[in-house]
């Protein structure tokens, strides 16, 4: 005869088998997932590299270079010239207006008469 | 419960009783089970040995060969980027499509499909590989990633595609031959792919371990867009000036790394079906000439730097040297008495003999030793010459080699020995990977002072100011330097007409940090009427690379002191 025992252990040896089923099954799809990732950043891997080779392709000076003489009536595009070149601080300080010195008198800051310019 | 169930079972229990007749009963019934039983037993264990049997026979057959052949493991290699990280060789994974043709249902069906994304398959050439019965062949190699996609979509049965590892070149031509070749395994054959092969790389592929991810990208002291000018400029000038070749080099004065080199007619290293043609040979590295005149910054700077010589010395150069049945005379005779600057800028080759002869036979030939002129240079290229010098130094040679003839040398040392000349008399090995001034200091050796370096620096300054290297000038750079033009030798003779020409220049003159070659092979007057002097053909390409590069090399101009080197000297 079957004793409560029985079948408490029925049930639980039924859900244990349906659980290790869900279980394995679970693992199989992730699995699956993860070697389809792994194809997929497989893919991306050689197509970063195939697009870096195109990309450098593309900016080569030499191509770039033929471009800018093509399309030179609308680019206008010309070499850096050495004039071109300078640092800040070699740049002449701007000439103060009377804007300027108007400006800071209202401010209440007096701008020295040697800085404008106005006395040597 | 079953007996509770079963009604007779109660009552057959008094049946028991006679015992006989349901044992006889039993063992009659149990007999027949028996024989049943062997029968299904025979049955099974027939089947099954017929199974085992086919297995075996099948296991001992060979299989029909199908499918691609087994996948050719092609080594990975680094990539190859330049000093700013821009590409020069990478690897590229390509599919290639195979058939097979046992697996074809209908070979006009799939060609006729295979057509509409490949429109160039030769139809009949397909066809006849379709039907050959083979069991694999190839279709067509390297296709694009978009047109593999597109085959896939067709759902050609017996078709299918295996990806290949295939070496690629960015900057093709540009870079030939610095970054080198692979050959079809990707084991390198020329250039830095070569070194690198040589540095371990080769022990890895074989043992299997050179996996892509773990190979960091070899970074070179090249600078791409300068590698691009200059490339740009001697395909240039080969052109303009009708000449067999052109070469220039780039050197960073601070630190021997070579920024830029290049050496034309070359080859298209994605498709090298030139790279053994007789003429494509890098001539920078591997082409040994008579430098001509450029030799002689050496030739003053080892008289300067023997204590012998100052820049007031003065040398006769009244009369042409006679020695044996060699009269040695100078090109732009001034018929009198010059000093050492004026020897210099004027390229008198009686002045320069004049200034060996201070030094010595020996004294002359162990200079150009120390300064690597006449040694095998030591660098990551392989292609390299050795100089070749004359077995027995007499006086003869002394004197020809004072102007650069009688022994030959690469373009590419010859720029190392200036770089010392010009960074105050350190020598270092040119390197084509990235290396900071520190570390170049600390394998350097002083072959000059200090003070012949100073010297040096003057006299290349004043010569492009005042003597032959003016087509050299570039406003704001401060460019000096030296010509050379030197008469080749055909069938043992020096022949006018044929000319190897020379620029060694350095910039900006008051701390050179780069010092730029350009040599120039037989070249042809520009226009009729002209001359074909190095002043007039190599310093003017000197001039072109300055003037495009010297931003990307990060050096300032200035407009400030652009004759202050005359006239602090005068």
């Amino acid at each position: 005869m079957f004793r409560t025992s029985d079948i408490v252990l029925i049930g639980v040896m039924v859900a244990a088998a349906a659980m290790t089923y869900t279980i394995k099954r679970d693992a199989g799809e992730q699995l699956a997932t993860v070697r389809k990732i792994q194809a997929q950043i497989r893919t991306e891997e050689e197509t970063i590299d195939l697009l870096k080779a195109d990309w450098s392709l593309l900016t080569q000076p030499g191509r770039l270079q033929r471009l800018v003489e093509r399309y030179q009536d609308q680019l206008g595009l010309e070499p850096a010239t050495p004039h071109q070149f300078a640092r800040v601080d070699s740049l002449p300080q701007r000439p103060l207006t009377i804007e300027d010195i108007t400006a800071a008198d209202a401010a209440g800051k007096l701008i020295d008469p040697t800085q404008t310019g106005a006395v040597e | 419960m079953i007996g509770m169930l079963n009604p007779f079972r109660r009552t057959r229990q008094p049946a028991d009783d006679t015992s006989i007749v349901m044992d006889s009963a039993r063992k009659s019934t149990g007999g027949r089970t028996r024989n049943r039983v062997v029968m299904t037993m025979a049955v099974f264990f027939g089947i099954y040995a017929i199974i085992g049997g086919r297995l075996v026979y099948l296991g001992f057959q060979d299989p029909m060969p199908s499918g691609a052949p087994a996948s050719r493991v092609t080594a990975a290699r680094p990539d190859i980027v330049d000093r700013n990280g821009e590409v020069l060789a990478t690897d590229i994974k390509t599919s290639s499509l195979f058939a097979e043709p046992r697996h074809i249902v209908d070979a006009d069906e799939a060609i006729e499909k295979l057509s509409t994304v490949l429109p160039e398959i030769d139809y009949e050439q397909t066809y006849n590989k379709l039907k050959s019965g083979a069991g694999f062949v190839w279709l067509q190699r390297q296709l694009t990633p978009r047109q593999q996609s597109e085959i896939m979509q067709l759902g050609i049965p017996g078709v299918g595609f295996r990806t290949e590892t295939r070496r690629f070149y960015p900057a093709g031509p540009t870079t030939a031959y610095i970054v080198g070749l692979t050959n079809i395994d990707n084991q390198g054959i020329s250039g830095l792919e070569k070194y690198i092969d040589g540095q371990g790389l080769a022990d890895l592929q074989q043992s299997g371990l050179a996996l892509p991810k773990d190979l960091a990208p070899v970074r070179l002291s090249i600078d791409l867009r300068v590698q691009h000018i200059v490339h740009d400029e001697i395909t240039a000038a080969m052109d303009r000036y009708k000449a067999i070749a052109a070469g220039a080099v780039v050197l960073n004065a601070k630190t021997g790394e070579v920024v830029a080199m290049a050496s034309v007619p070359d080859f298209d290293p994605n498709n090298p079906i030139h790279a053994q043609d007789k003429d494509r040979l890098n001539r920078m590295s591997a082409g040994l000439y008579e430098m001509g005149s450029t030799v002689k910054s050496f030739t003053t700077a080892m008289a300067l730097d023997s204590g012998k010589a100052t820049l007031n010395s003065t040398f006769d150069a009244t009369r042409p040297i006679t020695i044996g049945r060699q009269t040695i005379r100078d090109f732009h005779g001034k018929g009198r008495v010059l000093t050492l600057p004026e020897v210099f800028i004027y390229s008198s080759n009686i002045g320069s003999a004049r200034e060996a002869d201070i030094v010595g036979i020996e004294g002359h030939r162990e200079f150009l030793h120390r300064l690597g002129i006449l040694e095998r240079m030591q660098t990551e290229l392989p292609e390299v010459a050795r100089p070749v010098e004359p077995k027995v130094w007499k006086k003869v040679h002394s004197i020809t080699a004072s102007f650069g003839h009688g022994f030959t040398t690469t373009p590419l040392q010859t720029a190392v020995g200036a770089a010392a000349l010009m960074n105050g008399g350190y020598l270092m090995n040119p390197t084509f990977l990235m290396r900071s001034a520190e570390e170049a200091m600390a394998n350097a050796k002083r072959v000059i002072n200090e003070k012949t370096s100073a010297d040096m620096r003057y006299l290349y300054r004043l010569n492009a100011e005042k003597g032959s290297g003016k087509r050299a000038e570039v406003p704001g750079y401060r460019v000096g330097g030296k010509t050379g033009t030197a008469e080749k030798v055909v069938n043992g003779r020096y022949v006018s007409g044929k000319r190897f020409n020379a620029f060694l220049a350095a910039f900006p003159m008051d701390d050179p940090q780069y010092i730029v070659l350009s040599v120039i092979d037989e070249p042809q007057s520009e226009k009729p009427g002209m001359g074909a002097t190095a002043g007039l053909n190599a310093a003017p390409i000197v001039a072109n690379i300055i003037r495009r590069s010297a931003a990307m090399l990060g050096v300032e101009p200035d407009f400030g002191h652009e004759n202050t080197a005359t006239l602090a000297s005068y």
